[in-house]
């Protein structure tokens, strides 16, 4: 298999998270922006650890890595998302705006 | 002997310290180490004077010198006859002055201060005549500066205290510039700062006539700015608000003495250099009789003194102009004795009367006996009556004027004629203007504005320093019999003159015949209220150095404002205005920022890309 496929895939996950994180209105489907993000990271690795016929196998260790940090990282974001949508009653990125300079003359 | 001088030196500083020490913690304790200090300092003048006085060899040592290169500068001191006549007048003033001022200034609450300016006074003049080097003078002489103007300040809660004090000190800071540069450019010609050295250069000899006009004239310029003649005559008079002691030290034995004292300590200097003398001998004759019709019509007994002393000193210069080197030094003398007593003496009418003003005088006779017979020793001293020390003394200056007009060595002929008509008839206006305050304040009806107590002689501390200043104002013409036994071989020129003490004894019985008549006849009307228009100076002054002073000042307020202030607040303007742009970029939306973040980094690296 050419080294190209996998590195197209991944290229266009990306650019889909990047896209997700920037536009979409609901913070849920930012995160789901974000984990594309990582996992097209993730296939980028795996396909350098093929092609580069790595015996340490680094490429699959740091996905690993990769996949776990991204678990703890949802965890949270799923957490924050919980609390402000308690607080702020929405999940709108756009209209969370508190930390704006508010007092500008 | 130099221990002696060195400790004569040293005592005032050294009073001065410990009066300052002690303070207001206890009243007694200042008071003894005030008087005691000037005590001690008048017993070793009088060691030192003892032993220089007369045709003794004078004392020289190098107490401590500068040993780098170029010449040395030091600690020199030169005693000879002139410094000790001086030593003597100075501190001996300054310790009458010390135990006047117990009773004076009994309960002032800065008395303190004062008595240790004073003693830092006299340690300063006595500096000034016992040095040898020139730098050494300096700075006795700035020291006496700076003193006479916190003395003169004394009394600074009033305006006019300290606008005195500020002009005094303005004035005779200008003038000193001279002695500064004076002693630059001597140092420059002669190769030494040593006065005792220059002297003898000149001795062995003799430049070119008029070769140093330069180093004489600005030393002149000093010597007229302390000793308040034209055109540097105004400050003294307007330092009258200064408390009575300080005006009688100031007047007789340390401030204004130093200036004539200078010019006969550098008489060589000023004998090789005749245009200068000339200068000195004009603006001598205008200011004695200037002097002595403002002392006409003052209202203000202080200021009839002021302008007297004025006028005096103007003698002690012409006669110095004239040559007339021991005329002048022992008119000095003399003056330095009725003067004191004078103030003195006005200090207990103020004392008495609670003001200077003689238009609130009069009638004193009877309730100030002591008082009175002091004042009318020093007036009859002053207007120069026969057996007085101002007789002899105004006699010699007035005679050695003639013989220099009449032979004309060293003036121009019309200028010797003019200082012995200015004096001639500064010897009228002098006993007009002391008959005149001595009528109005101590005869006639009491003043009807007097109200309040009964006015009475001053206590006992304040008439012992009267009745011992009467002995040498009665006594002291016996010194001009024999010059030489004070003042050294130098000063042995016969001082006595017939016909003009002739002369000057019939104007003065004349003119006190006449004022006397005057005064029978119309009483106090005699002088209704009226000033003289003073020379323009002071306006001179104010047009030409203070409001240009004040417009540059203004000019430079205005750059500080307008220019340096500008850029600083321009800075501080355009940070607010760029900081106010870069604010509207913060909305709080986490989307847009990371769009910028995604772009910038896309864009970096697109740019690397294209560049590698």
């Amino acid at each position: 298999m050419p080294l190209w496929w996998p590195l197209l895939l991944a290229s266009l996950l990306f650019a889909l998270g990047v896209y997700g994180v920037l536009v979409r209105r609901n913070a849920v489907l930012v995160l789901m922006g974000v984990e594309l993000m990582l996992n097209a990271v993730n296939l980028n690795l795996v396909a350098f650890d093929a092609q580069l016929r790595d015996v340490l196998h680094a490429g699959q260790t740091l996905a690993l890595f990769t996949i776990a940090i991204a678990a703890a990282e949802i965890g949270l974001g799923l957490a924050v998302v919980l609390l402000v949508f308690r607080t702020h009653g929405h999940v709108e990125p756009a209209r969370l705006t508190s930390l704006a300079d508010r007092d500008v003359e | 002997m130099t221990a002696v001088v060195l400790c004569l030196l040293g005592r005032p500083v050294l009073t001065a310290a410990v009066v300052l020490a002690v303070g207001h913690r206890s009243p007694h304790t200042v008071r003894g180490a005030a008087v005691a200090g000037s005590a001690l300092c008048w017993l070793l003048a009088v060691v030192v004077a003892g032993a220089h006085l007369g045709d003794a060899a004078p004392l020289r040592r190098v107490v401590v010198e500068t040993a780098s290169v170029g010449q040395p500068l030091g600690i020199v001191v030169w005693v000879d006859p002139l410094s000790c006549v001086l030593l003597l007048l100075a501190t001996t003033v300054s310790l009458l002055v010390q135990v006047y001022s117990l009773g004076y200034l009994a309960r002032d609450p800065r008395y303190p201060s004062y008595a240790a300016l004073v003693s830092l006074f006299t340690g300063a003049m006595a500096t000034v005549v016992v040095a040898d080097d020139l730098w050494m003078l300096l700075v006795g002489w700035e020291l006496m500066g700076a003193c006479s103007y916190f003395l003169i300040s004394h009394h600074w809660e009033l305006p006019e205290a300290r606008a005195g004090a500020v002009k005094a000190f303005l004035v005779t800071r200008t003038a000193d510039l001279g002695l500064l540069f004076g002693i630059l450019v001597l140092g420059e010609r002669f190769g030494t700062y040593r006065i005792s050295e220059i002297l003898s250069d000149l001795a062995a000899a003799p430049p070119m006539r008029d070769a140093l006009w330069l180093p004489a004239l600005l030393l002149l310029v000093a010597v007229l700015g302390k000793s308040a003649q034209v055109p540097f005559h105004t400050w003294l008079p307007d330092a009258m608000p200064g408390p009575t002691p300080i005006s009688a030290l100031i007047h007789a034995a340390t401030m204004v003495a130093a200036g004539v004292f200078l010019v006969a300590r550098m008489h060589p200097l000023f004998l090789v250099t005749p245009r200068v003398l000339t200068l000195l001998a004009v603006l001598a004759s205008v200011t004695m009789v200037l002097a002595a019709a403002y002392a006409l019509v003052a209202d203000d007994l202080k200021r009839v003194l002021a302008w007297s002393t004025v006028s005096q000193l103007a003698y002690m210069f012409g006669a110095l102009a004239a040559g007339a080197w021991s005329a002048g030094v022992l008119h000095l003398l003399a003056h330095g004795a009725f003067k004191a007593l004078l103030f003195l003496g006005a200090g207990a009418v103020v004392h008495a009367v609670g003001s200077t003003s003689l238009s609130r005088m009069g009638g004193l006779r009877t309730a100030l006996p002591h008082t009175f017979a002091a004042m009318t020793v020093g007036f009859a001293a002053l207007a120069g009556v026969v057996p007085l020390v101002g007789f002899f003394t105004k006699d010699a200056v007035i005679g050695a004027a003639w013989e220099e007009a009449r032979d004309g060595r060293l003036l121009w002929p019309w200028v010797a004629w003019l200082l012995v008509a200015a004096m001639l008839l500064t010897a009228v206006l002098t006993v007009a203007y002391a008959m005149r305050a001595w009528l109005l304040a101590f005869f006639g009806p009491t003043s009807p504005e007097h109200t309040g107590r009964a006015p009475h002689d001053p206590p006992a501390t304040m008439r012992v320093p009267l009745y011992v200043l009467m002995v040498p104002s009665v006594l002291g013409g016996v010194v001009v019999l024999d010059p030489a036994a004070v003042l050294g071989p130098g000063g042995g020129a016969d001082l006595l003159h017939g016909a003009e003490a002739l002369t000057t004894t019939v104007l003065v019985a004349l003119t006190g015949l006449a004022v006397v008549l005057l005064w029978r006849r119309r009483g106090r009307a005699v002088w209704p209220a009226m000033t003289w228009p003073h020379l323009p100076v002071d306006v001179l002054v104010e047009r030409g150095l203070v409001r240009p002073v004040l417009r540059l000042a203004q000019v430079v307020r205005a750059g500080e404002r307008d220019v340096v202030d500008a850029y600083a607040e321009g800075t501080e303007a355009s940070v607010r205005g760029v900081g106010r742009l870069l604010r509207r970029t913060q909305t709080g939306r986490v989307q847009s920022y990371l769009l910028v973040v995604v772009v910038g980094a896309v864009a970096v690296a697109v740019l690397a890309g294209s560049l590698a």
